[in-house]
């Protein structure tokens, strides 16, 4: 299948001009500016296939919002490029914006002293959405978003939720091929995210939207998205499965083994030395025995089999659990350490 | 490759047509909710033209020698009807386009536009024509209301030039909107314009011709904003009310206004498509 965006070697500069400190620094900002360049988004490639839902991630500053806006020919680009089903964003934006919806979490594109449903019918004027469509999309989103209730507000009276709910229906009232979110979580409480996910779940299936969607939430990628894309600088750090990532050398499980009896750690460890095995630090001296022990291990090295069968020739076991790594840590690994493990290389 | 399969649109003309309407009615809907703010206008215009119709008053009647007659090719009747129809027409054709659009760029919001299949400088133009309903309905009909029973003012000459006042003010809107857009524009580079727009209205009361009609100026300045487009704003629209413009001289008159509504227009798409090349948006 030929993907539907394909991103090469996209890089965005930004012209700063910096502020010396005090009053004659900012006498002598007049007559020489310090001028700087900021290199936001750095040699950026990668390629989305129709239909799939892609999370963008990275922390605050990575250069996510400056790759949506090339993506939605907002911005020019530095260098590189970017094309769409065909098209250039930036060069034919017209054309192009018919047919992609864009939600910036921290933006609305309602009319903001109006009752939302005026928005929708300008919305439906500019896209030329025919009136049975109109009623189908606007039941469609009122099943799962309930936005009836509040059709006949006006925006500026919306909960930051409520509001979140009409630009997500706003953005796909005209069923856009393409949808980009910039952060749509952003200040959400825990039942509105969900809201906005389950939205975006049905979205996709039911009118078959390919979707990127930016985040620092990390749950909002585990719960939608199956292959992640990570920024960091501006630098693309991983691109790849969300589960190849987890499954990587580098990413631990977490095996905690209660004991019937209390046991010291040198004892348990010495029983499982030829096995690729880290022990999480339990309390107390290595010499004081504990009920409670934690082992962490790769995937690709062992198994959680393995070790209990080791564990079990020496002691009785009561309980245990096993663990996936929290996504979070995954990242913040990949931030620290910059790790890009190769998924073809992982079994 | 990526395959085509996002295919070039455009908007058919029906369609077209139906959108600018839409544009239009959310201004004029947008405005009838913030109309409060417009009582306390109704009532400083009228203060306005209640001034300036008294300081005429008084320099008419301090040279008795001219009275009934002239100053500056106009008679005192004629002068107050100049202030009340310039003021009048103000309080219609006059929107805040630069101020709007320099917010928007400074805020980023100006995003949210340029994700939608549309001109921004098109739209704006019909959300001021929107704005221009509004006002027409809600300002400028109470502010007639009060002011031309209170000034005994006349209606023109000759009851044709209703139309051609009302034509030359329509395109003293599109002229003063297609002024701020480029005003506007300046925002993408500058930042912070309100300097700026603050000089423009200053010197826009007097160049327009709506603070004194310009035949109070010596030779040399008429002959200068003869030649600027911002006569077109004021003393066009109400010189041919006064009857003051007549055959060749009227259609001269109208036609160079269209022409600078045309090229500020024009103008306006270059600074535009010059900034959209060069921006970078504020704001995540
Ligand atoms: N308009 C701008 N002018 C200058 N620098 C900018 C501008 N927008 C973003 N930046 C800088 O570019 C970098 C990337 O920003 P952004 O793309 O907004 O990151 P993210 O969305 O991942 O938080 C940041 O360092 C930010 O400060
Ligand atoms: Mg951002």
């Amino acid at each position: 299948m030929a993907p539907l965006i394909t991103v090469q070697r996209l890089t965005k500069d930004y012209h700063l001009t910096d502020r010396r400190e005090g009053v004659l620094g900012g006498m002598v900002d007049l007559v020489r500016p310090q001028k700087r360049m900021l290199r936001a988004v750095d040699d950026v490639s990668f390629t989305i296939d129709p239909g799939e839902m892609v999370g963008y991630i990275g922390a605050n500053g990575a250069g996510k919002s400056t790759t949506i806006k090339m993506l939605t020919g907002i911005l020019t680009p530095t260098s590189g490029e970017v094309r769409v089903g065909g098209l250039v964003p930036y060069r034919q934006r017209q054309s192009y914006t018919r047919h992609i919806g864009v939600v910036f979490g921290q933006r609305t594109q309602l009319w903001w002293d109006l009752a939302v449903v005026e928005s929708f019918r300008l919305l439906q004027r500019i896209y030329e959405v025919p009136e049975a469509r109109y009623r189908e999309q606007m039941t469609f989103f009122n099943e799962l978003l309930g936005i009836d209730e509040f059709l006949h507000q006006p925006v500026r009276k919306l909960s930051l939720g409520q509001r979140m709910r009409c630009d997500l229906a706003a953005a796909l009232l005209h069923e856009p091929r393409v949808l980009f979110l910039d952060e749509p979580t952003i200040g959400l409480d825990v039942v509105a995210k969900e809201n906005v996910r389950g939205f975006l779940r049905q979205a996709r299936e039911q009118l078959g939207v390919t979707v990127i969607l930016t985040t620092h939430d990390l749950t909002d990628i585990e719960q939608l998205c199956r292959r992640i894309i990570i920024i960091d600088h501006g630098k693309v750090m991983y691109n790849g499965l969300l589960e190849d990532l987890r499954r990587g050398p580098g990413h631990k499980l977490r095996l905690c083994l209660d004991l019937a009896e209390p046991v010291a750690p040198a004892e348990l460890q010495a029983a499982c030395a030829h096995l690729p095995v880290e022990w999480a630090e339990t309390e107390g001296a290595d010499r004081t025995p504990v009920l409670r022990h934690c082992a962490l291990f790769s995937r690709s090295e062992t198994n959680a089999a393995t070790i209990l069968a080791a564990v079990l020739a020496a002691h009785r076991l009561r309980d245990m659990a096993l663990t996936e790594p929290a996504i979070e840590d995954v990242v913040r690994r990949i931030y620290r350490e910059g790790l890009v493990p190769a998924p073809e290389a992982l079994g | 490759m990526t395959e085509l399969v996002l295919t070039p649109w455009r908007r058919d003309r029906a369609a077209t047509l139906r959108l600018y309407v839409g544009f239009v009615r959310l201004a004029f809907l947008k405005f009838l909710a913030y109309r409060l703010r417009y009582y306390t206008g109704v009532v400083s215009y009228t203060v306005f033209v209640a001034g300036n119709a008294y300081l005429y008053r008084a320099l008419y009647a301090s040279r008795p020698e001219a009275a009934g007659a002239e100053i500056g090719g106009l008679t005192l009747a004629e002068m107050i009807t100049y202030i009340a129809v310039a003021w009048i027409g103000r309080s219609f054709t006059f929107n805040n386009i630069d101020r709007m659009l320099a917010m928007q760029v400074q805020q980023g919001e100006i995003a949210m536009q340029l994700i939608k299949p549309l001109h921004p400088q098109t739209v704006m133009l019909f959300e001021a024509v929107g704005e221009a309903a509004f006002r027409l309905l809600l300002f400028t009909l109470p502010i007639m209301v009060v002011v031309v029973p209170l000034f005994d003012i006349h209606g023109p000459p000759d009851p044709a030039l209703y139309g051609w006042t009302l034509l030359s003010f329509a395109m003293a809107l599109v002229l003063g909107s297609q002024l701020n857009f480029v005003v506007g524009c300046l925002a993408f580079d500058l930042k912070n314009i309100n300097g700026v727009i603050r000089a423009k209205h200053i010197s826009l009361d007097f160049l327009s011709g709506v603070l004194i009609p310009f035949t109070f100026f010596p030779g040399w300045f008429q002959t200068l904003v003869a030649w600027l487009p911002f006569q077109g704003l004021s003393y066009v629209p109400v010189t041919i009310y006064l009857g003051k413009r007549t055959g060749g001289d009227l259609w001269l008159a109208l036609a160079l206004q269209a022409l600078w509504a045309v090229a500020l227009f024009l103008f306006g798409r270059l600074m535009w498509n010059r900034a959209m090349r060069r921006v970078t948006l504020q704001g995540g």
